[in-house]
């Protein structure tokens, strides 16, 4: 009955707030936009039929219209759409729930009934995040039919976008809430959280990018370990036959130059770890954002690889012949490291991406509602 | 029996701000007890300590029977802080109903005693407009209210009447008896001195963070009764040794007993002095609070 009482009270203080209306008109801007995209025999279709663009890759029939719509959904819709610009004006209408909620004079009424302090903390932290259920909740039924509708996939996965946007609003939530209920100033918790989401912006495209540097320093060093190997044995065929070849002290700097750049590899390794190291620790006990929405990529990707990653990188037209490629050309390289990098985020665990990060909410809400708990108001 | 039980209860604020020195409070089950003291005596602290907003550092007592802090307790009580804040954005129904759901109010229940206690509080016909469209007084009743819908044991109002005009006061007095009447206990802090005395059966005045006087209000006066006889023209000679004391024209005659000034008219009569009047005269709460304070050199709060 107590949490019944709280989750109506969250639900008529959001729906008072303009702002709630706003983002879910917004919502709704974005949904239209995004069922005006259609697939016909010959091209897509845009602004519901006003732009046709033809493409004998995307059409109706091709196994690439799938991927792009529902890459457009998982990588733009979600990504930029959810965890950017609905997330701030969540958090702009929810930053000042607990402020409002510990102010003098309200908080005496709430506190001052048969209702323990932490379930009474608790509970209003859930039903704050009411605001965010809701607006995705409604977004996700939209986009169900716009993908049903245009590509006759009715994919229930899409609602996966509920939880995982929800967890990924609750990580900046918490800190909120603790700033809030520290400052009694909606404004000043939603700046600090402001920074502390850049800050996690920071750390993680930091380790991105450094995890980018590794991964093609090893790919390097395995490249050029295994041309130092074919130019040894090259080398030793060709003593074998005719000692007195010139071709020798050629193939000899070339070994000299594959030692060379494999020492120089590992050099710039090493340093490259010693930061890495402590940028992946960091990472590793702060909420991970990205990877957090990332795992709707994830979960909705092709497993044919027809997605929109592979239309990114221009594989649309090259992708019966992706295996053909020269795989000693910087292309290849290049490509090399980033299937290594999405091998390597794809494959870390749930447990590292949702439970370390939700570990960090529980012990940023563990500090708020000790001091709810210990508060004398 | 007792529905408040309080002994010694001490509060020391992280400043080091020593609220409450040992305050000791019985109220009974059907009486209206009222709290006074000057600002920063300690009695909201004393009230949020009973409420479990605050935590006591030292205490030792009951609610209804059940050790201070006991939550369930807190079904069986009402309670209006001072200052309270109702949510803008519900409507006076609205926050009715939110706050015994909270006290965990069945549904059916919270239906009619919304009803009836926004009449009976004189906001029929607001109970679908926002608080935001509320004027302080109204604000107030709904207050009372929102701390009548779990049809509590035990009321606890801080400043009740506060922003209220003198008709809202009188009505607000009214209801108060009729609880009483009812059978429910009320623990009153006010700073109206004359609406307290009307209603309260015993006070308790707080200065500093202690209670310097409790009882009935009349237990409270006795020593302070008199009577006051005014003559017209000189006093004569005799006057001073007869008396307790004399301002001006009037001799002071301490004590309840009429027996006592007999004599006095007497030989006043006797010596042919016109008496102008023969008064017994009373402190009143408000003489009686004042004492209280200036006893402890001055209001304010403890250090």
């Amino acid at each position: 009955m107590q949490f019944k009482a709280l989750l109506i009270d969250a639900y008529r203080q959001l729906s008072a707030a303009k702002l709630f209306w706003l983002t879910l008109g917004l919502s709704a801007i974005v949904v239209i936009l995004y069922g005006s995209i259609g697939f016909y025999d010959d091209g897509v279709s845009l602004f519901y039929g006003l732009w046709d663009i033809q493409s004998d890759e995307l059409h109706s029939n091709s196994l690439w219209a799938r991927g792009l719509y529902i890459g457009i959904y998982s990588s733009f819709l979600v990504n930029i759409w959810l965890a950017w610009v609905a997330t701030i004006l969540a958090l702009i209408s929810t930053c000042s729930i607990f402020p409002e909620f510990v102010h003098s004079g309200s908080i005496e009424l709430t506190i001052s009934k048969p209702i323990g302090r932490f379930k009474l903390f608790l509970s209003k932290y859930l039903v704050s995040l009411l605001f965010v259920v809701l607006q995705v909740s409604i977004f996700c039924v939209g986009v169900f039919f716009c993908v049903g509708l245009r590509v006759n996939d009715w994919n229930p996965m899409i609602f996966s976008a509920i939880p995982i946007v929800a967890v990924f609003y609750s990580y900046l939530f918490s800190v909120c809430v603790l700033v809030g209920m520290l400052t009694r100033s909606g404004i000043t918790a939603l700046l600090i959280t402001g920074v502390f989401w850049m800050g996690l912006w920071s750390i993680q495209t930091t380790e991105s990018i450094l995890t980018n540097f590794v991964t093609q320093y090893q790919v390097d060093i395995e490249r050029f370990e295994e041309g130092l190997i074919n130019s040894e044995a090259s080398l030793a065929k060709i003593i074998e036959k005719s000692p007195d070849d010139s071709r020798i002290e050629r193939r000899q700097e070339r070994i000299d130059s594959f030692r060379t750049d494999i020492e120089d590899s590992k050099e710039a390794l090493n340093t490259l770890d010693k930061w890495h190291g402590p940028i992946s620790w960091i990472l590793t006990v702060t909420p991970k954002t990205a990877q957090t929405i990332g795992l709707l990529d994830r979960w909705l990707s092709d497993p044919d690889g027809f997605d929109i990653g592979a239309i990114m990188n221009g594989d649309m037209e090259a992708f019966e012949n992706m295996e053909e490629i020269d795989p000693t050309t910087h292309d290849a390289r290049q490509r090399e490291t980033m299937r290594r990098m999405r091998e390597d985020y794809e494959t870390r665990s749930l447990w590292y991406v949702l439970g370390t990060s939700l570990l960090f909410e529980v012990f940023v809400l563990g500090l708020a509602s000790w001091y709810f708990c210990r508060k004398d108001f | 029996m007792e529905v408040i039980q309080l002994h010694d209860v001490e509060k020391v604020y992280r400043g080091k701000v020593h609220a409450l020195r040992g305050v000791s409070i019985d109220v009974m089950e059907g009486e209206i007890f009222g709290l006074l003291g000057p600002n920063g005596a300690g009695k909201s602290t004393l009230v949020k300590i009973l409420m479990t907003v605050i935590h006591a550092s030292k205490a030792s007592g009951s609610l209804l029977q059940k050790p201070i802090g006991h939550r369930s307790t807190l079904k069986k009580v009402g309670y209006l802080p001072e200052h309270h804040r109702f949510p803008y954005y519900l409507t006076g129904k609205e926050v009715l109903h939110h706050y015994a759901a909270l006290s965990k109010v069945p549904r059916n229940d919270r239906r009619s005693r919304s009803s009836s206690l926004l009449s009976r509080l004189g906001l029929s016909g607001w109970e679908d407009k926002k608080t935001s469209t509320y004027s302080k007084g109204m604000l107030q009743r709904l207050g009372i209210a929102q701390s009548l819908m779990n049809n509590p044991e035990l009321l606890i109002l801080d400043e009740p009447t506060d922003g209220v005009d003198p008709v809202g006061r009188r009505e607000i007095r009214d209801l108060l008896l009729e609880l009483k009447d009812e059978g429910r206990a009320i623990f009153l802090n006010s700073h109206l001195l004359s609406e307290l005395e009307m209603v309260c059966d015993r006070v308790a005045i707080m200065v500093k963070g202690k209670v310097t006087m409790q009882g009935t209000i009349d237990s409270l006066t006795k020593d302070s009764k008199r009577y006051e006889i005014e003559i017209e023209g000189n006093l004569p000679d005799w006057a001073e040794e007869s008396c307790d004391s004399i301002q001006g024209t009037m001799m002071i005659v301490h004590g309840d007993n009429a027996s006592s000034i007999q004599p006095i008219i007497d030989r006043l009569r006797s010596e042919h002095c016109t008496i102008r009047s023969v008064k017994p005269v009373r402190e009143n709460l408000e003489d009686l609070f004042m004492r209280a304070v200036d006893n402890t050199d001055a209001p304010g709060a403890a250090q």
